[in-house]
């Protein structure tokens, strides 16, 4: 008999010889049952399946595993982030400057911290640091806004085209696209434009359109004409007017054949659009036809 | 492209495998829990090291990686292998052949338990999961011969326990 004659018998291995000669052998007979029971076996039950779920849901998902030896250390440490943000934005949104928005065809009035009111025209907006105002009165103005100023220190409006510094007193100020305009109502105003002061006291204007210092007329009213529901004019070309129109209505104005550099003088109401078409187009000698929230103002003659 | 990382092809590995693998742990230290626990080590360190492992490396991979795990620390552990029984409901054998299959049965399993833990692994991966020799071979990492040792050994022990010899 060769060597491990018994595992090759078992895989079928043995010559004919081998095998005629093993099957005499007295143990044959239990070998053969050995090898008919042992077939027989099973292995306990095992779900493979269920086996690659739970190795992709609990193992290759999140390997590399990093446990936190101290969770209560890592809620401090999140804790302690959060509290900095939150002091940190704290502090920040108190820095932050406050807004005053006159949306379109609205007007807003702001009262600063120390009594000092504020009028905004349509389409306006200030912002202010309300937590230095004590030390800084500065307001920055974008728009057209009416101050009634609080006797103390130096009081200052920054627009992108000048500086208005006063110290007690009554003034408007209109910045808007192309035209600056400052006008004193009482007291005394001094305005910065482009680093030449101009002392303004009482019933003066100063003007400024397209970079051009105009003169102006003395204002015969003790409150800019819009705070009482118009808008006036005197010498303004009609660009200028129709913008004021689009503010005080939120529509938009259309023009055809006219020529917008003409100056107008005159007033038109903020509160009823019928009478204040009327009251642009009469003195200009032109038409005007209003769909919707559209005005267009055309010529009454076409240019020869 | 077939490289281990690539979950298509991992999930294919597991799939031919992972029963073998379990089966294997099994026979060697007859704890289910453990077998269990062998299987998501070995295919885990066979994820972490999906790169360097080539498909064909994958299985022996495997079982060297399931074998380290547990080498020392089931060693102590007595063996209790538990096997399905099977049944003879339908049979239509008599009363008398059946408890004598049952007794036998009963030996069988207590030789399996006695049986060296490399005979019993060699006898059972051919016996129940119709490995070949050089198969099992490759799983141990030894030669054919030796498996062919094994079986000889394992067969004439089992032989000899069972007869009572």
């Amino acid at each position: 008999m060769q060597e491990n004659y018994l595992a090759k018998w078992l895989n079928g291995e043995l010559s004919g010889e081998e095998l005629a000669e093993f099957k005499k052998s007295e143990a044959y007979a239990s070998y053969q049952k050995l090898k008919d029971v042992s077939a027989t076996l099973k292995a306990p039950e095992f779900d493979v399946d269920q086996a690659l779920e739970q190795l992709k849901e609990e193992r290759i998902g999140n390997a590399p595993k990093v446990i936190a030896l101290n969770p209560f250390k890592k809620f401090l440490r999140v804790a302690a982030v959060i509290a900095v943000l939150l002091a940190g934005s704290y502090f920040y949104v108190s820095t932050l400057d406050e807004s005053v928005i006159a949306q379109l065809a609205e007007r807003s009035e702001v009262i600063l911290p120390d009594n000092s009111e504020i009028i905004l025209n349509a389409g306006s907006r200030v912002s202010f640091s309300e937590k230095n105002w004590n030390e800084k009165r500065n307001v920055s103005l974008k728009g057209e806004a009416f101050f009634k100023v609080a006797k103390g220190k130096r009081f200052t409006v920054s627009t992108n085209q000048g500086t208005v510094a006063v110290l007690g007193t009554q003034f408007n100020v209109e910045n808007r696209e192309g035209f600056f305009e400052v006008t004193c109502y009482e007291g005394l105003v001094s305005v910065t434009y482009n680093n030449t002061e101009t002392k303004l006291p009482a019933g003066t204007s100063f003007l400024v359109i397209n970079g051009k210092i105009m003169d102006t007329t003395k204002p015969n009213t003790a409150q800019p004409s819009w705070v009482n529901n118009e808008s006036s004019f005197y010498s303004i070309p009609l660009e200028y007017v129709f913008s004021e129109l689009e503010r005080q209505y939120d529509i938009e104005v259309n023009s055809q054949n006219v020529d917008k550099s003409l100056l107008f003088t005159g007033t038109f109401s903020n509160t009823d659009l019928n009478m204040a078409l009327k009251s642009i187009s009469t003195p200009s000698h032109i038409n005007y036809k209003l769909e919707g929230d559209n005005v267009l103002f055309y010529a009454e003659k076409a240019p020869q | 492209m077939n490289n281990v990382c690539e979950e298509q092809v991992f999930s294919s590995i597991f799939k031919a495998n992972s029963k073998t693998v379990f089966n294997y742990i099994y026979y060697k230290f007859g704890n289910e829990e453990k077998s269990h626990d062998a299987v998501q080590e070995a295919f885990v360190k066979l994820w972490e090291n999906c790169s360097k492992v080539t498909p064909e490396k994958a299985k022996s991979y495997l079982y060297t990686v399931a074998n380290n795990l547990y080498l020392n620390v089931i060693k102590a552990e007595k063996v209790r292998l538990k096997y399905a029984e099977p049944t003879y409901e339908h049979s239509n054998e008599s009363p008398e052949f059946l408890l004598e299959e049952k007794e036998y049965k009963e030996k069988l399993d207590k030789a399996l338990n006695d049986l060296p833990e490399n005979q019993r692994t060699t006898f059972l991966l051919n016996r129940i999961d119709g490995k070949k020799y050089a198969e099992i071979a490759e799983m141990e990492g030894v030669s054919i011969k030796a498996i062919e040792k094994r079986m000889h050994l394992a067969l004439k022990t089992l032989r000899e326990q069972i007869d009572g010899i």
